[in-house]
């Protein structure tokens, strides 16, 4: 049971701007944040805007580095960013200059696999997130969705232990938004791995998650933590479940409280 | 689209007529002797000295000369200018002591180095390139450094995440994001260079078109001052579409080439 976790995180703060910028003391995103992920838990992190859920997303990338309390997984701890824990953004973060195979292919040369198992390998993801025909297409001819399908077959080509989300729906109009949704959940039972997806829709957040955390407003915390208890299956159905909308309405209470008091702080 | 292509294909000719009319022009206010032919000598002189120029191989010559002293200098600048913009962009280090070189030597004009580059470097084609990779230096270097520096986090992180190193961020990852703003700062440097290549040999000597244009002047002959003239902005012409051609291949993925 002890290396039965995904995700440790303990005793983490950050700040930004503190040090040489000139500011007296730096803006405190995050205060001391413990949390315990599961192997193969799809964990939501839900909060205002400002909270520092992204940060908090970043430091188990290993894209900032961490300043106090440590960051850990399966393979120790977090000290740079790396292949097993592979990230997709809201804005897709393709490489405009590949086309969608040349942009799969990528994580799978770094691994220093023969051309042809690359190849073999990136077919497969592209077909996985339905993009099969698009292969030689370059990201700027795709649409959004296309575009953050692209980005989700690269990083799951790489078969990371840890799948980072960063808000990867937030700029896909709502229809797109819906199918991708059910479309990721679907990917994540055909391959589990642990994921943590950053999100400010709580419907969003219901409706993948098997765990979400709520984030305080700044500076963030883990404010409060829900099983959703919605079972592996989530379809068309489960949006109509007495207990999504018990639960959504729970959560965006939760949520609201914070939001309210991020805009006071604002003030 | 039919109309559209159709469409600039009269614009096209309609450009074309316009050159051909302002030809006219030059042709009839000589021949008409409005304008006395030693100072603007006719067209059809022109074309005729270029062309039994072009028969006895002197133009080839001189272009060949001018063209290969302008690329040399243009791609040792590239080659210099383009790794250290890029270095710039990402260290600290390197930023700090080359920024304020490059601020001084960027607005200078670099022509005003001529004498001092004779003095060292004497009149022949070493310091003629030395000149031309001078001038061409720092707008490649400048648009490099400001191109890498606006990059956008994403792709860098991204690309880290999937397991990329430090140095293939470099080569695969930064050069590529920052290819247009680089062949940007070689589409502004070339004609730089041109234009350096040119007065370098007018001061200089030493054959090449700007070479002959003086000769060309010391002889009274202003035909062959306008045949040099001619040559120049054929060359320089020819020159700028290629690289143009070669940013619409390289940038293949880029927006700005989805024309269709």
């Amino acid at each position: 049971m002890t290396a039965d976790f995904g995700i440790k995180i303990e005793g983490v703060s950050h700040a930004y701007g503190g040090g040489q910028s000139g500011l007296a003391s730096g803006t405190l995103a995050l205060k001391q944040t413990d949390l315990l992920i599961g192997h193969h838990e799809f964990h939501a992190l839900l909060g205002p805007s400002g909270c520092g859920k992204s940060t908090l997303l970043y430091l188990i990338g290993g894209f900032i580095p961490v300043q106090t309390g440590s960051i850990s997984t399966q393979k120790g701890p977090v000290t740079a960013p790396g292949p097993d824990r592979s990230i997709v953004f809201q804005n897709f973060a393709l490489f405009p200059w590949k086309t969608v195979l040349e942009n799969v292919m990528y994580g799978l040369q770094k691994k220093g696999l023969p051309e042809a198992e690359c190849r073999e390998i990136a077919q497969a993801h592209i077909k996985l997130v339905q993009l099969g025909g698009f292969e030689q297409a370059y990201p700027s001819q795709l649409s959004g969705g296309m575009q953050q399908r692209a980005a989700i077959a690269r990083t799951l080509a790489v078969d990371p232990d840890i799948l980072l989300m960063d808000e990867p729906f937030g700029a896909l109009d709502a229809q797109t938004r819906r199918v991708m949704q059910e479309e990721l959940r679907m990917i994540w039972k055909k391959r589990p791995k642990t994921v943590v997806f950053v999100t400010h829709d709580v419907h969003e957040a219901v409706f993948l998650a098997d765990r979400i955390s709520i984030m305080s407003a700044r500076p963030g915390r883990i404010e409060h933590q829900i099983d959703t208890g919605l079972g592996p299956e989530r379809d068309e159905s489960t949006l109509t479940d007495r207990r999504f909308v018990e639960l959504g309405e729970q959560i965006w209470r939760l949520v609201r409280e914070q939001a309210v008091l991020a805009s006071r702080g604002g003030l | 689209m039919s109309t559209l292509s159709a469409l600039l294909k009269r614009e096209g000719l309609m450009q074309a007529l316009v050159l051909a009319g302002l030809a006219l022009v030059w042709e009839a206010s000589s021949r008409a002797g409005w304008v006395h032919p030693f100072l603007l000598p006719p067209l059809s002189d022109v074309l005729v000295r270029l062309f039994t120029d072009m028969q006895s191989g002197a133009v080839f010559v001189d272009l060949g000369l001018t063209l290969y002293r302008a690329l040399t200098g243009f791609v040792i600048a590239a080659v210099l200018a383009v790794p250290l913009g890029i270095l710039m962009a990402r260290k600290r280090g390197v930023q700090w002591f080359f920024d304020p070189l490059i601020s001084i030597g960027f607005p200078m004009p670099k022509i005003a180095f001529v004498p001092i580059f004779i003095l060292w470097f004497d009149i022949y084609d070493t310091s003629k390139v030395i000149m031309i990779t001078f001038s061409c230096f720092f707008p490649i270097v400048t648009a490099t450094y400001s191109g890498t520096s606006h990059i956008d986090k994403w792709p860098l992180w991204s690309a880290r995440s999937l397991g990329a190193s430090e140095n293939q961020l470099l080569r695969e990852i930064i050069l590529p994001l920052a290819a247009p703003s680089i062949l940007t700062g070689l589409q502004i440097a070339l004609p730089v260079g041109m234009i350096t290549t040119i007065v370098t040999e007018m001061l200089m000597g030493g054959s090449g078109v700007g070479g002959a244009m003086i000769a060309a002047g010391r002889f009274a002959d202003s035909v062959g001052v306008f045949a040099g003239i001619m040559e120049i902005a054929i060359l320089g012409m020819v020159v700028i579409r290629a690289l143009d051609r070669l940013r619409a291949r390289l940038l293949v993925w880029h927006p700005e080439n989805r024309a269709h």
